[in-house]
C-alpha cells in the first residue's frame, strides 16, 4: 500500500517535524510537500526536516465562528504571515497572541519577529501553529 | 509578442440578474436556480439578438455545490433555455467562472468548432434547497457558505490547518501596502474609508446592486450623522485588523450570462471585441514577502495585454477583483492603471469615481453590487459592455470608454483578466 505524503506530513508533526521535499534537479524546497518541485516541476525530490525557525512577518487575526469546524473551541485566533528560515514561506495559526487592536498593532510595529513551531492537535489533527521565540 | 486568438471574438449579448438573496429580494424572492439563471441568459439572448436555437454550445458555471444540488447544469440549464441537442458542459472557476467560461468559448470559436456559445453563471451564497425541495430554499449561517467556499482552497494542509480567507486576503495586504508605501494605519483606514464610499455610491446609481443604499445613508440609519464615526464603530467591526467588515466582499445570489460569437451575420448591433485575455493559476500562499503583489496577476496582465497589444495607457475602465478593497487597489496599480502607492489617494480625490478620470467597478464592485461567486465575473462583464455601448444610464463613465480590462481572481486563486475593446 503506497503511503500517502500527506499523511506523511501529519504523522512527523506529530513527532515535532516539519517534513518537506528537496528537489534534487534545482535544490528548492516544497513545503509542504507534494508530488513536485514548487520551482521547478520536477518530480525527484527527496524528503527533507526543516527547521521550523522563521520570522513573523504580518499577525491579524480569522473570524468566529471560523469557517472549519475543527476550529470552533479556539477561534477567533491570531493567524500570521512567516518566512521559514529555508526561505519558505507559509501562514498558521499563532499561539499565545492576543487579538486585540492594540496588541496587532505593536506586533505590526516590531515584525518581523523570531517564531518557532508550537504543533497543537486539535480534534485528532496535528497541526503546524507558531509561537514567538 | 503573444499568442493570439486565430480569429476575431465578440460578445455579442450580455444578461445579468439583480445581485441579491433569493428569499428576500424582490426581483428574486420565490425563483429557483434555473429560473435565475435563464433570467440572465434570455437577456443575454435578447441583447445578441440570437435565437436558442442558434446557440452551439451552453457553458454553464457554478462552485458552491452544497447550495445549488446542481452539478449537470449543461443539461439542466439547456434544458430551460430551449437548447437541448448542443454541445454543453459544467466547469468551474470559482469567483473568475464566468469570464474564464468567455475564454473558452472564444477559443471554440476561434477554433472554427463553434459559431455561438452562451455562458452562464449561476450561484446562491445565502441559501440552499430546504430537505431536498424542488423550490423551497431555506438560509444558510455564514460560517458555513465560508466552509463550503473555502471547498476551493488548499484541502491538503491550508483549510485543515487553520487557513481563513480575511487575514490571508485582507489584513496581511493591507498591512503590506502600508509598510511599502510609508503610509500609517490612519491613512491606511482614510483611504479604505473612500473607496468604500465609492462603490457604495456606485451601487446607489445600480438598480441591479445588492446594495444601494451610499455609505451616509448606511451611517444615517444607523444614527450616525458622521459616516466616518460610523466607519470606525462598532457597527463596522475587524474581519480581520486592520480590515473592516465595509472593505469586503457582500455574499449574494445572482446570475448571468455572455452570449460569445463572430462579428460576421451577428444581429448584435454593438458586439464588443474579446481582444485578449491572460489566466495563471497558483496555491496558497500567493505571495511572498510582499503581500500586494501575487505573481498570478502579473502573469495574467502580461499575457492579456500581449495578446491585445495593448499597454495600461491604453484602458478607458478597469474592474479588479475587489473582494477585498486593498487587494483591488493594489491590482489596479499592478496593472498600471494606477500609480504605485497611490490608489488610496486616488479614492479619497474621487478620481475611481464614474465621473472621475480613473473610472473602476462603476457597477459597485463585490461590496455594493455584491458576490455571486460564479455568476460575479459575468456581471463584470456585463458592466463593462454597458458601459462601452453607452448603457450604464446614470453611472455613464464619458467620453464612453473603448477599451476596458476586467481582472477576477476565482478562489483560490486563477487570475484572470480579459481585454474588452468596441465603441466608436
Amino acid at each position: 500500500m503506497a503511503e500517502s505524503i500527506i499523511k506523511q506530513y501529519y504523522d512527523a508533526l506529530g513527532q515535532g517535524k516539519l517534513l518537506g521535499k528537496k528537489c534534487k534537479k534545482c535544490g528548492a524546497y516544497t513545503f509542504p510537500p507534494t508530488t513536485a518541485c514548487k520551482k521547478c516541476g520536477s518530480s525527484e525530490q527527496e524528503w527533507v526536516e526543516l527547521s521550523g525557525k522563521g520570522k513573523l512577518l504580518f499577525l491579524s487575526h480569522g473570524m468566529a465562528p471560523p469557517p472549519n469546524p475543527r476550529f470552533a473551541e479556539i477561534a477567533p485566533y491570531a493567524y500570521g504571515h512567516i518566512c521559514l528560515d529555508e526561505g519558505v514561506f507559509v501562514q498558521a495559526i499563532i499561539t499565545g497572541v492576543s487579538i486585540d487592536p492594540d496588541t496587532l498593532k505593536s506586533y505590526y510595529e516590531r515584525v518581523p519577529v523570531d517564531v518557532v513551531p508550537d504543533i497543537q492537535e486539535i480534534k485528532g489533527l496535528n497541526v503546524l501553529a507558531f509561537k514567538v521565540a | 509578442m503573444g499568442r493570439k486568438l486565430k480569429d476575431s471574438v465578440f460578445i455579442l449579448g450580455v444578461g445579468c440578474t439583480r445581485f441579491g438573496n433569493l428569499l428576500e429580494t424582490p426581483e428574486l424572492k420565490g425563483l429557483s436556480l434555473h429560473e435565475m439563471a435563464a433570467q440572465a441568459a434570455q437577456e443575454a439572448m435578447a441583447d445578441a439578438k440570437v435565437d436558442p436555437q442558434e446557440i452551439d454550445a451552453v457553458f454553464v458555471g457554478n462552485v458552491t455545490y452544497p447550495t445549488s444540488l446542481l452539478p449537470a447544469t449543461y443539461s439542466q440549464i439547456a434544458d430551460w433555455l430551449g437548447i437541448q441537442l448542443k454541445a454543453g458542459v459544467h466547469f468551474d472557476a470559482a469567483c473568475s467562472t464566468t469570464n474564464v467560461g468567455i475564454t473558452m468559448a472564444a477559443m471554440g470559436i476561434a477554433s472554427g468548432v463553434y459559431d455561438k456559445v452562451l455562458v452562464v453563471g449561476l450561484e446562491s451564497t445565502l441559501s440552499q434547497p430546504k430537505t431536498l425541495s424542488p423550490y423551497e430554499r431555506t438560509t444558510i449561517p455564514t460560517e458555513e457558505m465560508w466552509l463550503w467556499t473555502d471547498h476551493c482552497v488548499g484541502q491538503s494542509y491550508s483549510v485543515p490547518q487553520g487557513y481563513d480567507i480575511f487575514p490571508t486576503y485582507n489584513a496581511f495586504n493591507a498591512m503590506g501596502y502600508c509598510r511599502k508605501y510609508g503610509l500609517s494605519l490612519d491613512e491606511l483606514e482614510h483611504g479604505l474609508f473612500e473607496v468604500c464610499r465609492t462603490r457604495r455610491l456606485h451601487g446607489s446609481m445600480n438598480p441591479k446592486a445588492i446594495r444601494q443604499e451610499t455609505l451616509e445613508q448606511e451611517a444615517k440609519r444607523m444614527g450616525f450623522d458622521d459616516p466616518w464615526k460610523f466607519w470606525t464603530s462598532r457597527f463596522n467591526p475587524h474581519v480581520a485588523w486592520p480590515s473592516r467588515l465595509n472593505s469586503v466582499v457582500t455574499p449574494a445570489d445572482g446570475a448571468s450570462a455572455i452570449v460569445v460569437g463572430r462579428r460576421e451575420g451577428a444581429a448584435s448591433s454593438q458586439p464588443v471585441e474579446l481582444q485578449g485575455f491572460g489566466i495563471s493559476v497558483m496555491d496558497l500562499p500567493w505571495y511572498d514577502e510582499d503581500p500586494t503583489v501575487m505573481p498570478i496577476d502579473q502573469e495574467s496582465f502580461k499575457k492579456a495585454y500581449e495578446m491585445a497589444d495593448i499597454k495600461a495607457k491604453d484602458i478607458d475602465y478597469l474592474h479588479t477583483h475587489d473582494c477585498s478593497h486593498i487587494m483591488g487597489i493594489c491590482v489596479a496599480e499592478l496593472s498600471g492603471y494606477l500609480p504605485q502607492g497611490q490608489g488610496l489617494k486616488y479614492a479619497e480625490e474621487g478620481r475611481l469615481r464614474f465621473d472621475g478620470d480613473r473610472p473602476m467597478s462603476t457597477h459597485g464592485g463585490r461590496h455594493a453590487f455584491g458576490h455571486a461567486w460564479a455568476a460575479s465575473a459575468g456581471s463584470d462583464t456585463y458592466e463593462a459592455v454597458k458601459q462601452i455601448r453607452g448603457q450604464a444610464d446614470a453611472r455613464q463613465i464619458k467620453p464612453f470608454p473603448k477599451t476596458a480590462v476586467i481582472h477576477t481572481h476565482g478562489y483560490a486563486m486563477i487570475s484572470t483578466v480579459l481585454v474588452l475593446n468596441g465603441g466608436n
